[in-house]
């Protein structure tokens, strides 16, 4: 019997189902799980003629499933090889494996995802743009669409090619060392970027002052507070979310009505004053 | 500025192509329509005065500039933030007197939006509990063995979930909304306590979303390190933001010859023979 292989036009069948609809019926139950159903059943039909190898296929890809979905791409891929490896009558590879290797890169898949794309990449884009979008231009969105998307495509695409190419030896790159130290360099990069958007589009200040008798300010709080470190209430502020957040538990919700209670009480006692009339 | 049914209608089937689960897929929906500056795009477009779609859309974009939604969990829905937040405070800036490009408009874009996305969180759950029933369904026919039926289960009938959480909503809230924010003017003068309290929550408000992503990037407090470099190049140095990425490149350089280095060191005498353990020996 001839070797079985996905043909090009099956794997981009695939990978397009994948890029498409990876999230389309998403539910707390099953976040991925569809997405992923969608994505094998082009390739698991063309390797098994028999319908009851087919269903015994789909079965494997049941299980929940949810990542990052970009990056997410390249366990597909590496599925896509598995599942290759398997109709071939390869030695050791049944649904067991293949899930369990599923289950081990959601969460590191997950990781780099979110703070690659979602907190590295996309914010720099989006800084770009609203650079360019500042006084109303309609040219930074389109310029964050068409770059985005052109990115987001050919990089799920060949993180999909590269997982098929590579099959479970992807999974060793991806969580083994040199995926670590991959992670620590993006970490930096990510790390830098988001403090440099957040001095440069988050600016909370006060109008507090103190006034001698003829009314003439004496102390101007906000331009002190520049002298220790310009930004250093807007950082402050940042810090405070943060620790509610990460070591207290607080919801985001709960610290954006932390935040109004702040604010209130701070126009009340004369600490904000947006300075606004009409 | 009003918005007719039929502009709110427009607005509705972008809210379902691009939420969360959305059905226009998560780049192009989630990550592109969703994001309140492409959303801001497209409101201007619908409602006429692009300017002041993109200025919206800015302010909001600020408050979500990382909206990292880890497992699923969701602090604010995009749908209701670019296509029930933005033409809303669209309506409101124009109906306070407020210029487009002024800080004051921004600040109410910043609440409004803010107030509407978190609210509009509700919608997002709406969606992900009425596609159970429909993968409910996926379930029996992957039983049978009817697969070709999991695509209209992953790709059609999840358009009814967005008709009533998605497209319903935002053509009522539009509508009806539109004329409600339109009288705040009189009922919230701009220089009292609840406006003044709106305006300052909108400044602050962007701190909420670095934190989200501050929190997804710091693991101990030396994580925090290239944040601050990060802040005083902008602050203090007036580097824009491409600079600072180049910069923080050769960071990210050292730090990964670092870290391979270490594997290298580490990985040596586990992997070395035990001949070269007796050289060290002979040496000293």
């Amino acid at each position: 019997m001839a070797e079985k292989k996905i043909s090009k036009k099956t794997l981009m069948k695939s990978f397009h189902h994948w890029y498409y609809g990876n999230l389309t019926c998403f539910s707390q139950e099953h976040m991925q799980t569809f997405g992923y159903l969608t994505s094998m059943l082009p390739i698991v039909e063309e390797l098994y003629d028999k319908k009851e190898d087919q269903e015994e296929a789909m079965q494997t890809y049941t299980a929940f499933f949810n990542t990052e979905p970009q990056i997410g791409s390249v366990a597909v891929g590496i599925t896509a090889s598995l599942e290759e490896a398997r109709a071939n009558g390869a030695n050791g590879i049944d649904s067991e494996t293949i899930n369990g290797l599923r289950a081990g890169l959601m969460g590191p898949l997950a990781g780099i995802g979110d703070s690659m794309i979602v907190g590295t990449l996309i914010p720099i884009i989006l800084g770009i743009s609203l650079g360019l979008s500042t006084g109303g231009s309609p040219i930074g969105a389109i310029f964050y669409i068409i770059v985005w998307n052109l990115l987001a495509y050919f990089g799920m695409k060949f993180a999909y090619f590269k997982g098929y190419e590579m099959g479970d030896k992807a999974v060793e790159f991806l969580v083994g060392a040199q995926g670590k130290a991959i992670r620590k360099a993006v970490g930096i990069v990510g790390g830098m970027v988001v403090g440099s958007v957040a001095a440069t589009w988050v600016s909370v200040t006060t109008s507090f002052e103190l006034k001698n008798s003829a009314g003439k300010a004496y102390l101007v709080l906000q331009d002190k507070l520049d002298a220790v470190y310009p930004g250093l209430l807007t950082a402050g502020f940042i810090i405070f979310c943060w620790w509610l957040m990460a070591k207290k538990n607080i919801s985001p919700v709960k610290v954006m009505l932390l935040l109004v209670v702040i604010a209130f009480a701070g126009v009340v006692l004369g600490i904000f004053n947006p300075g606004l009339k009409y | 500025m009003t918005i007719s049914w039929i502009q709110a209608a427009i607005l509705g089937i972008f809210a379902c192509l691009s939420s969360l689960p959305g059905m226009a897929g998560t780049s192009i929906g989630n990550y592109t329509l969703g994001r309140p500056l492409v959303g801001g795009l497209v409101c201007g477009i619908v409602l006429g005065d692009i300017k002041l779609g993109i200025m919206c859309g800015v302010a909001m974009q600020l408050v979500y500039i990382a909206l990292v939604t880890p497992g699923g969990t969701v602090s604010a829905d995009v749908r209701a933030i670019s296509y029930i937040g933005i033409p809303l405070a669209m309506v409101a800036i124009q109906s306070q007197g407020l210029s487009a490009t002024s800080t004051a408009a921004a600040s109410l874009a910043k609440s409004m939006g803010t107030l509407v996305g978190t609210i509009g969180t509700v919608l997002f759950y709406g969606t992900a509990t009425l596609n159970l029933v429909w993968q409910h369904m996926g379930w029996r026919d992957v039983e049978k063995g009817n697969f070709k039926k999991l695509y209209g289960v992953n790709w059609g009938w999840p358009w009814v979930s967005h008709l009533l959480f998605s497209f319903i909503p935002t053509l009522i809230m539009c509508k009806l909304g539109a004329t409600a924010v339109t009288t705040l003017k009189t009922a919230l003068p701009m220089d009292g306590i609840p406006m003044k309290t709106l305006f300052t929550v909108g400044a602050m408000l962007p701190c909420v979303g670095i934190a989200i992503l501050l929190k997804q990037i710091v693991e101990s407090a030396m994580d925090f390190v290239p944040f601050f470099v990060g802040f005083t190049l902008a602050a203090s140095l007036s580097l824009n933001l491409v600079s600072c990425a180049v910069i923080s490149l050769i960071f990210a350089l050292l730090f990964y010859n670092l870290e391979m280095a270490k594997n290298a060191r580490a990985a040596a005498p586990a992997g070395g023979s035990s001949i070269d353990d007796d050289d060290d020996e002979e040496d000293i």
